[in-house]
């Protein structure tokens, strides 16, 4: 799946758009480089990443020309602190006047991402915005706007039409088995230009860049656990259960249970008690309360795996 | 029902075709290509020719400043050039028939007649020719009286209202054009002191998302009858006036089809573009010498009941260093032979 990059009028220049699988932002930060190397000073505003996250890994003339406007921090404006950028001052004005705060001459403004902002404001709003930002920077000349868009947050209407707005679009996505070789993983990259002379170019160009390592994981960073740690995972391992035949191959509930680390419900068994005759007894359940603030101990979920390790509640 | 600018303007489908003629159609709708870039291009020969007969112009766009719109359109060629380019083609074509060898298996069409290529008296010309390769000079644009719509300087002038949605967009555009239509009495308002003119309106990208619009974006859009309740109100201003008005509109990106279909109703033509480029046909041998295909939808039937009875619709383009032509499609002319 492609992800893609691309572009507004009227100023030109990529913007990358990526996919879960394929990120994007490695390829948005050498279009920054190249930017910078230019002489450009060049305005981020991000909203994914924190700001040293972004400025990581590039070189200290480049970061030099980086002017950085924070929406990650604080982007609902909670705190108030000075510096900030909301997603409500995502108007032509408000970013002319973040604009004016740097150096006049030719500057490249950069969005990451473009899809945070199009799940907070409509798309039309968006796009008259952008095309009125290099009108409304009267001081300095805006000679493009970059922006990363996640293609697969977006249905794909609102995607081809920004691709139609755009002046180049540069898709990013995993290159076919068996190209390239070596530590990292090779990316395919196409661009489509719409040059001013009615010419549409396209090209494809593979590359490497090394993505992050870290998949599309749902249950990181949740303030409850669903995982088990060892020890949580050992203690579920030699949990018994009321169900299991015993070595002996007596049937279950033949005898009664004897849980020995389990606390039920009603209380710890004073002893076992005696043998009842040899009728299914109802099985009930013992549900293990917490022991530590911190978590719930998880239930018991697979069966013990080895019989060996099988404490039979009939063998007393 | 129809214009007062009404006329004997329609597409010529039988012959090679160099100038498609919007002149006298009250409301011309053209459906943009994938990219835009032939639909624009059809779009500046409806201005220009606007120009070279002294017509008064508006044009409207959210997307480009009409100053812009109008430095790019073609320069109209002279006689002379006109002629020098009819000449180089009948070169061309002579030279391929000499080399030409008597057919063996196809000997039945030896006797058909050549493809001649000849330019009719000025007289008796429909329109004009461009050179696309060039630029309408500064000099003609400023003899021409224009009048200009531009979105986002409309809606600075107006700070407080922060984004423009298509009620606003649409709205003020209509405004616009009727204040115009009025002050310059295209309406008839001042009969007798001025002569009488067209007016030749050009909207571009009509139902994008900078114009507010979201029905490109969303198959459910907040308000589904803001754009043909403008053009129903636009084709009240043009039926009432002496203007002329060509809208250009993407409509492969308008997610709801039934849109399309009142939009289609709503207008007097139709003609949709579709390019070659970045399709499976771009690399298509059928197709290697034409860059496009013309789809016409609609045509107006002017004072008349019968339905569209032109004999094909198999039409295509291409564009050739200078001049943008609209033919039959050869393959299939072939068999109606």
């Amino acid at each position: 799946m492609w992800g893609e990059t691309i572009s507004i009028s009227p100023a030109p220049g990529p913007f990358p758009a990526d996919t879960a699988e394929c990120e994007g932002r490695s390829l948005l930060k050498t279009f920054v480089a190249a930017s910078a190397h230019r002489g450009e000073s060049v305005h981020v505003f991000g909203f994914e990443i924190p700001e040293e996250e972004f400025r990581a890994g590039f070189d200290p003339d480049v970061t030099v020309r980086l002017l950085y406007q924070d929406g990650f921090t604080d982007p609902l404006r909670w705190t108030g602190e000075a510096g900030g950028f909301g997603a409500e001052e995502f108007t032509a004005l408000g970013v002319a006047g973040r604009l004016a705060r740097g150096p006049a001459g030719p500057t490249t403004v950069v969005l990451d991402s473009l899809s945070w902002l199009l799940l907070r404001q409509p798309l039309p709003a968006v796009c008259q915005t952008l095309g009125q930002i290099p009108r409304a920077a009267t001081s300095l000349r805006v000679t493009r706007i970059l922006a990363l868009l996640h293609e697969d947050l977006h249905p794909p209407g609102l995607v081809e039409t920004l691709r139609s707005l755009a002046r180049a679009v540069v898709g990013v996505g995993p290159a076919p088995e068996g190209m390239g070789s070596g530590g990292d993983a090779p990316h395919l990259a196409s661009m489509l230009q719409r040059k001013g002379t009615g010419k549409v170019l396209k090209k494809v160009g593979e590359g490497k860049w090394r993505c992050p390592d870290w998949g599309v994981d749902p249950a990181a960073n949740l303030t409850f656990n669903l995982r088990l740690s060892d020890t949580e995972r050992r203690a579920r391992d030699g949990m018994s259960l009321p169900f299991h035949f015993t070595v002996s191959g007596h049937a279950p509930f033949s005898q009664p249970a004897h849980f020995s680390q389990a606390t039920p419900l009603l209380g710890p068994p004073a002893q076992c008690p005696q043998p009842l005759p040899s009728r299914p007894c109802p099985p009930f359940f013992f549900l293990p309360v917490p022991t530590a603030v911190s978590g719930p101990t998880p239930l018991p979920l697979a069966p013990p795996t080895s019989s060996s390790s099988i404490q039979s509640p009939l063998s007393l | 029902l129809l214009g007062p600018t009404y006329g004997t303007g329609s597409i010529l489908e039988n012959t090679t075709l160099e100038v498609l003629d919007f002149n006298l159609l009250p409301s011309s709708l053209n459906l943009e290509d994938k990219y835009g870039i032939y639909s624009n291009l059809l779009f500046k020969y409806f201005l220009a020719e606007g120009i070279v007969c002294g017509h008064n112009l508006f044009v409207a766009s959210a997307k480009e400043d009409p100053a812009d719109i109008l430095k790019e359109l073609p320069a109209p060629l002279s006689d002379d050039a006109l002629k020098n380019q009819v000449d180089e083609k009948e070169t061309a074509i002579k030279s391929k028939q000499e080399s030409q060898e008597s057919m063996k298996i196809a000997w039945r069409y030896q006797n058909l007649p050549r493809i001649e290529v000849n330019i009719p008296a000025a007289s008796a010309r429909f329109g004009h020719y461009y050179d696309v390769s060039k630029v309408v000079s500064p000099e003609l644009l400023q003899s021409t009286k224009w009048h200009r719509f531009f979105l986002p300087e409309e809606m600075s002038l107006h700070p407080e209202i922060k984004t423009c949605n298509m009620t606003c967009g649409y709205t003020r555009l209509l405004q616009s054009i009727q204040r115009i239509i009025y002050q310059e009495g295209f309406d008839g308002s001042y009969p007798q002191k001025k002569q009488k003119n067209i007016l030749r309106i050009g909207i571009q990208s009509l139902g994008s998302v900078l114009w507010g619009d979201d029905i490109c974006c969303a198959h459910n859009p907040e308000d589904i009858y803001s754009l043909t309740k403008f053009l129903y109100v636009l084709r009240g201003l043009l039926r009432m006036s002496l203007s002329a008005c060509i809208i250009t509109m993407p409509a492969h990106l308008i997610q709801n089809k039934a849109i399309m279909e009142r939009v289609t109703n709503l207008s007097d033509t139709v003609v949709g573009l579709e390019s070659f480029i970045g399709s499976e046909r771009e690399t298509n041998p059928l197709y290697k010498d034409y860059q496009g295909l013309i789809h016409v939808h609609k045509i107006p039937q002017l004072n008349s009941l019968i339905c569209d009875v032109s004999g094909t619709k198999d039409l295509a383009f291409r564009l050739k260093r200078k001049l943008f032509t609209i033919e039959v499609r050869e393959t299939l002319r072939d068999f109606n032979v």
